[in-house]
């Protein structure tokens, strides 16, 4: 391999961090919204992209600095899926297929709800980071560097809070056995709301990072959110450490799918290995949970 | 007596609605089948508005004058969803239930002509602006009793628009550069519009002398840096993003952070765009519009237009310019059935329209329907100023008369 063909392959492993790292962020939400309450919500990537809507508010229209708008897009987000697990998804519980199907519908309302007000046009804020930087031959845009490092902080954050504190302890029992969780007073019903809370929550971080990357429009969920189940799988429900192996999977599946494969065919590569991974390994890379079926 | 009275009180109840129902029929429905929603909606929108605009001058103007009655033209709107499924379903009902006279749309190649199959056989004509008609314009298919008699495509034919624009894309960016161009990457969509309209693109290109590669990407693709990094390998001298302005707006960032080459062309963004959005550029750009720029209007007509169209409170799109593929059209319809005479004669009326001229805003020279139901206007093209987000320098290359070769020129 000559030193301008390494270059190139420096260049794809590069560009393919921040790919995972969005990537990364749906599919932990969702991982842990699916594999610790059992609620499989398809309006995650929606979700994502009202994360991005708020930053657009907040950057582009009030002036508010983007990082200030980073964290309020990850609150905003948050008190919607609050609001979405009282008055809908608290009672599909018993019935998770009703969920699923209520969250398809719920996914086009929102689409349609940010429509109504803000129109379906393109949205973008300026780079909020601004310069690329140049390292031998490889070019290193900052905004990605900072996409990349929000995210590794995110999922240490949700990894440690799931894996080593109390509440991440009590949480993991509910999943295990939740009867027996509730007869050690632990308050299930808290932790399912609290679960759906902060998955939304990094749906709304996610969205942020995302239009700091690109112009996203109503309809950028449903593009994502595919690839999140997919991370969510192949990593094993509800585990935060399968979610990253998958994300970093799918990332540079597809980042060196489209540098050396058929372009045209990049999804395909990235979802016959899904595939490949689901019938080699059913309970995902690292395993997971099921999802509780009844709470 | 109170018997008489509610047959009196009924019988002017239904007088008064037959006058209602009169007033129903002084007036021309036009059907609209456009996405108002979708990834398609940044051209799609742009066709109800400029349908609105022109059915509002008519309607302001004193209405359709057929036969010593005057007739007032009502629009009917139906979002696709930039699904075909919708667009074909919009189509039956405007045809069958709403007794639409004409239809107008859709933005997408692959749902026109799904739709002629609808509009065809129930003799509605469809105006519609999707230069890959050209593949089924045919003479044959248009000629009276043939699939595609009621068929106009109001957009010119592909081999041409993608001439006048290959011609000034290199006559603006030339100059700029530090050798002249010789290589250039042809990046675009991989969907039907995208393979059709880019392997004209491609034949334009090499008659103008360039070595051309072509690059597709899954359509909605969000992250082109992985694709870009690959044609960076490539070492082109200029990379032509072709087709979805939309997607076009995303990937030509990523390239600039990877400098992929030293000049690009983005195909349907319009100056005003680039103005609004205060975007810049170092390397030098050049970025078309279909076919006029709402940002740089090349005529008086033009701007007058688009004061008019944005006025009309349409929102200040990419696309924005891709309502002038309709709009004129619809004042050509109308003007067609005045001269006919009659609203039950759709032959007559295509009749007049290909024997016909009509000065509109599109294109300085009177605009006439080929015998294949097609016309003929320039695509502008304008240079962004290095490092400028609001200068701009236009060129409106006039398209060629025949195809180039290896193009089969439908």
């Amino acid at each position: 391999m000559d030193a301008a063909a390494m270059a190139i392959l420096l260049q794809q492993l590069v560009n393919s961090l921040a790919i995972s790292a969005i990537i990364i962020m749906i599919g932990i939400g969702i991982t842990l919204v699916f594999g610790l309450t059992g609620i499989i919500n398809f309006a995650q990537g929606e979700l994502l992209m009202l994360g991005g809507v708020a930053t657009w508010l907040l950057v582009g229209r009030a002036g508010v600095n983007f990082f200030a708008a980073l964290v309020a897009a990850a609150v905003i987000v948050g008190a919607v899926g609050f609001l979405l697990e009282r008055s809908i998804f608290r009672f599909t519980l018993r019935r998770p297929m009703n969920g699923f199907i209520i969250s398809l519908g719920l996914s086009v309302f929102l689409q349609h709800f940010v429509i109504r007000f803000w129109n379906s046009y393109q949205k973008s804020i300026p780079d909020p980071v601004g310069g690329v930087w140049q390292v031998g031959s490889i070019r290193i845009a900052a905004v990605r560097v900072m996409v990349v490092a929000v995210t590794a902080a995110a999922v240490g954050f949700t990894f440690f809070a799931i894996s080593r504190s109390r509440h991440g302890l009590a949480l993991r029992a509910a999943v295990a056995d939740q009867d027996t969780a509730r007869l050690m007073g632990i308050p299930v019903a808290r932790y399912v709301t609290a679960v759906f809370v902060y998955g939304s929550a990094l749906a709304g971080l996610g969205g942020a990072l995302m239009i700091a990357l690109f112009p996203i429009t109503p309809f950028v969920g449903q593009d994502v959110v595919v690839g999140g189940f997919a991370v969510a799988l192949i990593g094993g429900l509800g585990n935060v450490a399968g979610a990253v192996v998958a994300g970093l999977i799918l990332g540079f599946a597809d980042g060196l799918s489209a540098g050396y494969g058929l372009p045209e065919w990049t999804e395909a590569y990235s979802f016959a290995l899904m595939i490949l991974i689901l019938l080699v390994r059913p309970q995902g890379l690292l395993g997971g949970t099921e999802g509780p079926a009844i709470v | 007596m109170r018997q008489a009275f509610a047959a009196a009180a009924l019988a002017a109840a239904l007088s008064a609605f037959g006058a209602s129902g009169g007033h129903a029929e002084d007036v021309i429905k036009i059907g609209v089948v456009a996405a108002e929603s979708g990834s398609f909606v940044s051209a799609g929108n742009t066709i109800p508005a400029a349908e609105r605009l022109a059915t509002k001058e008519i309607n302001d103007a004193g209405g359709v004058k057929i036969g010593g009655k005057t007739y007032k033209i009502q629009l009917e709107v139906r979002d696709d969803r930039t699904s075909i499924d919708t667009a074909i379903a919009a189509a039956r009902e405007l045809v069958n239930d709403v007794g639409v006279q004409a239809i107008f749309g859709t933005e997408s190649h692959d749902f026109s002509i799904a739709m002629t199959k609808i509009t065809g056989p129930a003799k509605v004509l469809q105006f519609t602006g999707n230069s890959t008609l050209g593949q089924f314009l045919t003479k044959e298919a248009v000629a009276r009793g043939g699939a595609n008699h009621y068929v106009f495509q109001t957009e010119p034919q592909e081999f041409q628009r993608s001439g006048s624009t290959a011609k000034g894309v290199l006559a603006l960016l030339t100059p700029l550069m530090a050798q002249p161009p010789k290589h250039s990457v042809v990046f675009v969509a991989n969907d039907v519009a995208g393979r059709y309209l880019s392997s004209h693109y491609v034949r334009a290109l090499e008659a103008n002398g360039q070595k051309v590669d072509l690059v597709y990407y899954p359509p909605d693709t969000q992250d082109f840096t992985a694709l870009l990094t690959r044609i960076k390998g490539m070492k082109p001298d200029i990379v032509h993003f072709w087709y979805n302005g939309d997607e076009t707006l995303v990937a030509h960032p990523q390239a600039v952070q990877l400098d992929v080459a030293p000049a690009y062309f983005l195909f349907g963004v319009d100056p005003g765009v680039w103005r609004e959005r205060k975007l810049t550029s170092g390397a030098p750009l050049t970025l078309s519009c279909v076919p006029m720029c709402w940002g740089a209007p090349p005529t008086k007509a033009a701007a007058a237009y688009f004061d008019r169209y944005f006025g009309m409170g349409a929102t200040k799109g990419v696309q924005s310019s891709v309502s002038l593929l309709y709009y004129d059209y619809l004042h050509w319809y109308v003007k067609a059935l005045e001269a006919v005479g009659r609203l039950d004669d759709p032959d007559a009326v295509v009749d007049w329209l290909l024997k016909s001229k009509y000065q509109g805003v599109v294109s300085a020279a009177p605009l006439v329907f080929n015998d294949r139901h097609q016309v003929t206007f320039a695509t502008e093209v304008c240079l962004v100023k290095p490092n400028t987000s609001g200068q701009f320098k236009c060129a409106v290359e006039e398209p060629p008369a025949a195809p180039p070769p290896g193009d089969p020129g439908n």
